[in-house]
């Protein structure tokens, strides 16, 4: 496999809305107050801000927040890559995103359309605005990118396969360069799933410090990355992908084994998807195989709280620790639904 | 010469549509002409339309909630290696990229606005816990314990045809060995009354590329294509229903919803798709088109077959086959790609039905009135959707 170059970052996270990586700061869950809740509640929540002011230019009055955030976080991402698109041919750059849960936001709204006047009385407005593939499309039209414009989902591993399905798209001729985005929106909705789900970690209900604990807290964030093959232009690298799986089975020691042949990887990377990987009977093999002297770059719940978008987050958190050089193995594994390896080299 | 480590094929279909679960049903009611558009008035109260839903589906054994868009794609993907006799491990190891619009929001009562958490604990739970599209990928996987790589496409009315491109890609990869690629989608109130509130809606059936044209319909339904390479096929003895020769994804980048009018990015798309089947113009005998009816599709389509097909020797034969059971939105794509490979096996070019005053175009030959029998090597389908999305898939007949 073709190695290829991630040469743009850009983001919009609780860490607010960044090019480049992220600065050293811990980012503590905040309190909900967007909407009623029963009690304290907390999640890993956007700050508000006004894209226009990251994005001159940006119009997203009528848009779900996760439209908004792509558009700010690709923008972002190509003036971190140093592109000049008025120089690219539009036609060969392409757009993944990926996403669990799409634009709920407008959704919801257009179910409170739907409950307030009946199925008859709904808002042609925003029923496009809905579509999942909305925030992908935002993004092609106002960086005007006429290549492959996908949005996908994949139950634990959307933002890997679309890392992945995107380098695809480039080592098959189908795109000289792609900005991948994974991330989603918190709504009421969301959070009360999760919470009548019983998933949630006992520190979205009060204000405790972080502590290893079962459940997750729920998170927010578009994380955009620009990808380009190898050699074809002068850019700084971040990493560089040389290839990666997911899967919805098990099987991850065998993968690695066939990636790797008989080389370690200097570093590891988790992304937490709904299971450690440190403790994951599917991705500990391969701390075994890095051994004793390999960097562990251990999950970040702010991260976490993205669930299946989020291994773009993870991996964002990751370069920022700024890890050093050398072979890396980022590794998502979620108990018995699959697991995903992607491996890189960090210059 | 063939490379057969990198020629895609299709090996299996599988298909449940208004016609009934099945390829051969979806073959015999094209064949026969049968429209499935009924009028209906039971999705929600108000209503008034003309629809086509797909009736009497069988139970299926769950461990959780399916979502109706989740059954017809494990039916639709039953269908599809109902024929397949290799190793079980191969299948096991396959990869599974589906597509849908509508997922799990068939699940979700408008009453969830009055109070999520409300309606949570009221049986909403489980229901809500199949929205995100990767559930429809994730059914498929579960049902038929397939353990390689899953992903669900989510890009409106093209996702459908993007599986089949992406699910060809993973191919080329080497990440499967093989791969179910289609799509699915059910009806449901929240995309009847987002379509009827963009006033996109024919209260009758609808009459795509006619100058009188008034909208879509929707219909249901779910496709599902076996893939694999043409070595493995040829190794494992499989029947060989085309060659996927070509395959493009490109977007207009002009307007959230409207397609550009003058079909530049659908026929670039084409284009591209022409240049990978290695394909001249006058080599592809039948277009599927996306051919939804509505006023804004149907001329800017036209216009991107004019530009795509520019010098061809004779007009490029044209059909919508939406017009025998409705748009069915994310599986569209998928459910005409099976159509188009029908068409080849069967010689049989299906006409637009109702189509009696055609947009007028020098290069397009609009298929109306009876069935067309002529001989049809290669055959393409294209689709098209919200946010600007053109996919092309161009299928060969296979040599004997």
């Amino acid at each position: 496999m073709t190695a290829t170059q991630i040469t743009g970052i850009g983001s919009v996270t609780p860490f607010g809305p960044l090019a480049g990586l992220l600065p050293s700061i811990s980012i503590a869950p905040r309190v909900i107050t967007a909407w009623p809740t029963n009690g304290l509640r907390r999640a890993f929540l956007v700050e508000t801000f006004r894209p226009a002011a990251v994005v001159p230019g940006l119009k997203t009055r009528r848009l779900d927040r996760l439209s908004a955030w792509a558009l700010v976080s690709s923008s972002l991402a190509l003036q971190d890559a140093g592109v000049d698109l008025s120089q690219m041919d539009r036609s060969r750059i392409a757009v993944v995103f990926a996403t669990s849960f799409g634009c709920v936001e407008l959704t919801e709204a257009f179910y409170q359309s739907a409950n307030a006047n009946g199925w008859s009385g709904t808002d042609p407005i925003t029923f496009p605005e809905t579509l999942g593939n909305a925030p992908a499309a935002h993004v092609a039209l106002f960086h005007q990118l006429q290549g492959p414009n996908l949005t996908l989902s994949s139950k634990n591993f959307a933002a890997e396969s679309a890392l992945l399905q995107a380098a695809s798209l480039l080592r098959h001729g189908q795109a000289d360069m792609a900005v991948v985005l994974a991330g989603d929106t918190l709504t009421q909705a969301v959070y009360e799933w999760y919470e009548a789900a019983q998933m949630l970690a006992p520190a979205c209900f009060n204000e405790e410090p972080l502590t290893p604990s079962t459940g997750f807290i729920p998170g927010e964030g578009v994380v955009a990355m620009v990808l380009e093959p190898e050699g074809k232009r002068q850019a700084r690298s971040y990493a560089a992908l040389l290839g990666g799986r997911w899967a919805t089975g098990g099987g991850a020691q065998a993968y690695i084994h066939q990636l790797l042949g008989d080389g370690a990887p200097q570093r590891i990377i988790c992304a937490g998807n709904g299971e450690p990987c440190a403790s994951s009977s599917e991705t500990c093999p391969a701390l075994k195989i890095a051994g004793p002297d390999a960097v562990i770059l251990l999950q970040q719940p702010v991260a976490s709280g993205l669930a299946d978008a989020g291994a773009l987050f993870h991996l964002l958190l990751a370069l920022s620790q700024r890890p050093g050089s050398g072979e890396a193995l980022m590794l998502g594994a979620a108990g018995g639904s699959g697991f995903a390896v992607l491996h890189l080299e960090l210059p | 010469m063939i490379d057969a480590k990198k020629t895609i094929v299709v090996t299996g279909i599988g298909v449940v549509s208004p016609y009934g679960i099945g390829w051969a049903a979806l073959r015999d009611g094209m064949l026969a002409g049968r429209c499935c558009l009924q009028p209906a008035t039971d999705l929600y109260p108000g209503f008034q339309g003309t629809l086509a839903q797909v009736g009497g589906l069988p139970q299926l054994p769950e461990s959780h909630h399916l979502s109706r868009s989740d059954k017809l794609a494990v039916l639709a993907a039953r269908d599809a290696v109902s024929g397949y006799n290799g190793a079980s491990e191969t299948l096991r190891e396959s990869g599974i990229i589906m597509a849908s619009t509508v997922a799990g929001l068939s699940e979700i009562d408008a009453e969830i606005a009055k109070g999520a958490a409300e309606w949570y604990r009221h049986g909403g739970l489980k229901r809500a816990a199949s929205y995100s599209v990767s559930c429809v990928g994730a059914a498929v996987a579960e049902s038929l314990k397939i353990q390689g790589p899953c992903s669900t496409v989510s890009v409106a009315c093209a996702s459908g045809a993007m599986s089949i491109a992406l699910g060809a890609n993973l191919l080329l990869d080497g990440a499967a060995p093989m791969v179910l690629a289609g799509g699915s989608d059910a009806l449901c109130p929240f995309t009847l009354s987002g379509f009827n509130s963009l006033q996109a809606l024919d209260p009758e059936p609808c009459r795509p590329f006619d100058q009188n044209r008034q909208g879509l319909n929707l219909g249901e339904g779910a496709a599902v294509l076996l893939l694999e390479t043409l070595a493995h096929a040829r190794e494992r003895g499989a029947p060989i229903h085309a060659i996927l020769r070509g395959w493009a994804m490109t977007n207009d980048a002009s307007h959230p919803t409207a397609p550009r009018s003058d079909g530049a990015g659908l026929a670039a798309c084409i284009g591209r798709a022409l240049e990978m089947a290695g394909c001249g113009i006058n080599e592809v005998g039948y277009v599927n088109a996306h051919g939804t009816g509505t006023p804004l599709n149907d001329i800017a389509e036209t216009h991107a077959f004019e530009r795509a097909f520019s010098g061809r020797s004779t007009p490029i034969p044209v059909s919508s086959t939406k017009s025998y059971f409705g748009h069915c939105l994310g599986a569209a794509g998928a459910l005409e790609a099976a159509i188009t490979i029908t068409a080849m096996q069967e010689g049989a070019l299906f006409p637009t039905l109702r189509l009696t005053d055609p947009i007028e175009s020098d290069s397009v030959d609009y298929l109306r009135g009876e069935l067309r029998r002529q001989s049809l090597p290669v055959a393409m389908s294209v689709s098209a959707g919200f946010g600007g999305s053109n996919a092309a898939l161009i299928f060969g007949r296979p040599r004997p």
